[in-house]
């Protein structure tokens, strides 16, 4: 068993190597860096505060309650936080197959995939995680249900899920660059902002709605299922359970969509 | 004459990158779309369990409402903060410097010859929208809708006068993606396009009454609905030309500080 992880051991020693050098190269804009948290801090303020001015004026939305919406909201700001920091080389893969540097990917003895991955860091994503986190907790807070160890537990698989989910999903799109030529990423793009239905309750939507989020593109197993289970809402919380299930489902789409478009890569200018 | 003509050429050269990257650039204009409809689902649960009327407005009118937030947000998009940036750290302004052609007048005809397209583009998508939910209130007076077109192209001025003072920070530092990130956020709130700014608790109101983005967004919408009397309508219009004016101002005295400090690359 040791002996069949090392390949992987490795794999993740390189990826954070890799992910290392491109931390030091941001870091030497210190600057940039400062702006990077700060406005990460704002945007989320910002949201915040529209779902607060929102429920000033209602008591609930479909049932859903203010820490309800402020749960999923904080999960898809964590979830977001998590991709740009640790995996926003993804956005970069149009790019790189446009002008052909992806070649140079292809001619080192490391799996494309953890060089893809940790090609690029967005700093924005550590402002999105601490100030996302904050929410998380302080709607935790506002949950009445008796916190046991299985239920702690379960937090962290449902937030590990959730960014895993939503890491899978910009692979799996981002692998679209190897079918279609442009510069920058358009279909991962464009089913990044399908994530808009997640902010809120799914009930809200109608039913065509509620099938992209939950079935096509699992959008709603980022936020929507984990804050009904957390908060232990009857019918919709026990979904909640299988995010863990989905999250690996996603991860396997993820990486055969990124390996088929890979086996059809043909290099620029050959 | 001439020197119209000279900018004319130029809005027509942006136009024409556009329609280059049409692809890309109608696959950012329909992913907005997702935003638009779920703002509109989330609106029509709030306004259908409080009877369709939340006080200042009815359904109809907040249904109008958005599609003018989205229209006024989709307007100008070619024109951003990361944009100048590259301009700069690649030392393209240096080009521009060397031209016979004054740099915010260059930038603004850069920024409106896409507008066209932006336009077309968007009333479509909020055509479509605005039938799929039932349809949105139209003004009552044809003034109305007058002072609207109006107000929306101040709007949209004043926009721009704004993102181009906020791009010159592009000289003194490279982290522009921040920049554009927290100036969209702040205006987004603060201007009413993602709630109206009666529903704001009256801090809030207040603070955003002395901002410039009200009139990016709240006073042409309003102005179209015409829940503003005259006076307060032409107040509100006079504001939107005040901050224009001295933004665009502020723009071209910063502008002349700052190419004081460029170091480009390359020398």
């Amino acid at each position: 068993m040791a002996a069949r992880l090392r390949p992987l051991r490795r794999l993740v020693y390189i990826y954070f190597r890799c992910l290392g050098q491109q931390m030091k190269a941001i870091l030497a804009y210190e600057a940039d860096f400062v702006i990077l948290m700060i406005s990460a801090g704002i945007v989320q303020i910002s949201g915040f505060l529209f779902i607060w001015t929102v429920f000033a004026r209602i008591p609930n939305i479909n049932g859903w309650t203010f820490w309800q919406v402020v749960m999923m909201y904080s999960l898809i700001f964590i979830t977001e936080g998590v991709g740009s920091l640790f995996f926003e080389g993804t956005w970069r893969l149009s790019r790189l197959v446009y002008t052909g540097e992806f070649d140079q990917m292809l001619l080192r003895p490391v799996s494309p995939i953890v060089q893809v991955l940790a090609g690029a860091v967005g700093f924005n994503g550590l402002g999105n995680i601490i100030t996302g986190g904050m929410l998380l907790a302080v709607s935790l807070g506002n949950v009445n249900v008796a916190w046991t160890p299985g239920r702690a537990l379960m937090l962290v698989i449902l937030v590990a899920s959730a960014a895993t989910i939503r890491v899978a999903i910009n692979l799996g799109t981002s692998a679209t660059a190897f079918w279609i030529r442009a510069p920058w990423s358009m279909v991962p793009f464009f089913v990044h902002q399908l994530g808009e239905f997640a902010k809120y309750p799914i009930t809200i939507y109608s039913l065509g709605v509620q099938a992209v989020v939950v079935v096509v593109i699992p959008f709603a197993f980022i936020s929507f299922f984990p804050t009904a289970y957390l908060f232990n809402v009857a019918s919709w919380g026990v979904i909640g359970l299988i995010t863990p299930l989905v999250a690996i489902y996603s991860l396997i789409m993820g990486v055969w969509a990124f390996n088929f478009g890979l086996k059809r890569y043909e290099s620029t200018g050959h | 004459m001439r020197h119209l003509r000279k900018y004319l050429s130029l809005a027509k050269a942006s136009l024409e990158i556009i329609f280059v990257y049409r692809a890309g650039f109608l696959v950012n204009q329909i992913g907005s779309i997702f935003y638009v409809v779920a703002m509109f689902y989330l609106w029509q649960v709030i306004f259908l369990g409080k009877a369709g009327n939340l006080g200042y407005f009815t359904w109809p009118q907040m249904k109008a409402y958005l599609l003018i937030a989205f229209l006024l947000n989709s307007l100008m998009t070619w024109f951003d903060e990361w944009q100048m940036g590259q301009d700069i750290r690649e030392g393209r302004v240096a080009t521009d410097l060397a031209r016979p052609v004054d740099f915010q007048v260059k930038r603004f005809a850069e920024a409106v010859g896409p507008v066209p397209f932006e336009l077309t583009s968007a009333l479509c998508i909020g055509a479509i929208v605005a039938v799929a939910f039932g349809g949105i209130a139209f003004p009552s007076d044809p003034a109305h809708l007058a002072l609207f077109v109006l107000s929306a192209a101040l709007a949209t001025l004043l926009k721009f006068a704004f993102i181009y003072c906020v791009s010159m920070i592009a000289f003194w530092t490279t982290g522009m993606n921040g920049i554009q990130n927290a100036r969209f956020a702040i205006q987004s709130i603060f201007s009413g396009a993602l709630i109206p700014l009666v529903f704001f608790p009256d801090w809030l109101r207040a603070i955003a009454s002395v901002l410039p983005f009200q009139s990016m967004v709240s006073t042409p919408a309003l102005t179209y609905l015409g829940t503003m009397d005259g006076p307060t309508t032409a107040l509100m219009i006079g504001i939107q030309v005040a901050w224009a004016v001295a933004l665009l101002l502020l723009g071209r005295l910063v502008w002349r500080s700052a190419v004081k400090a460029v170091t480009i690359n390359g020398g």
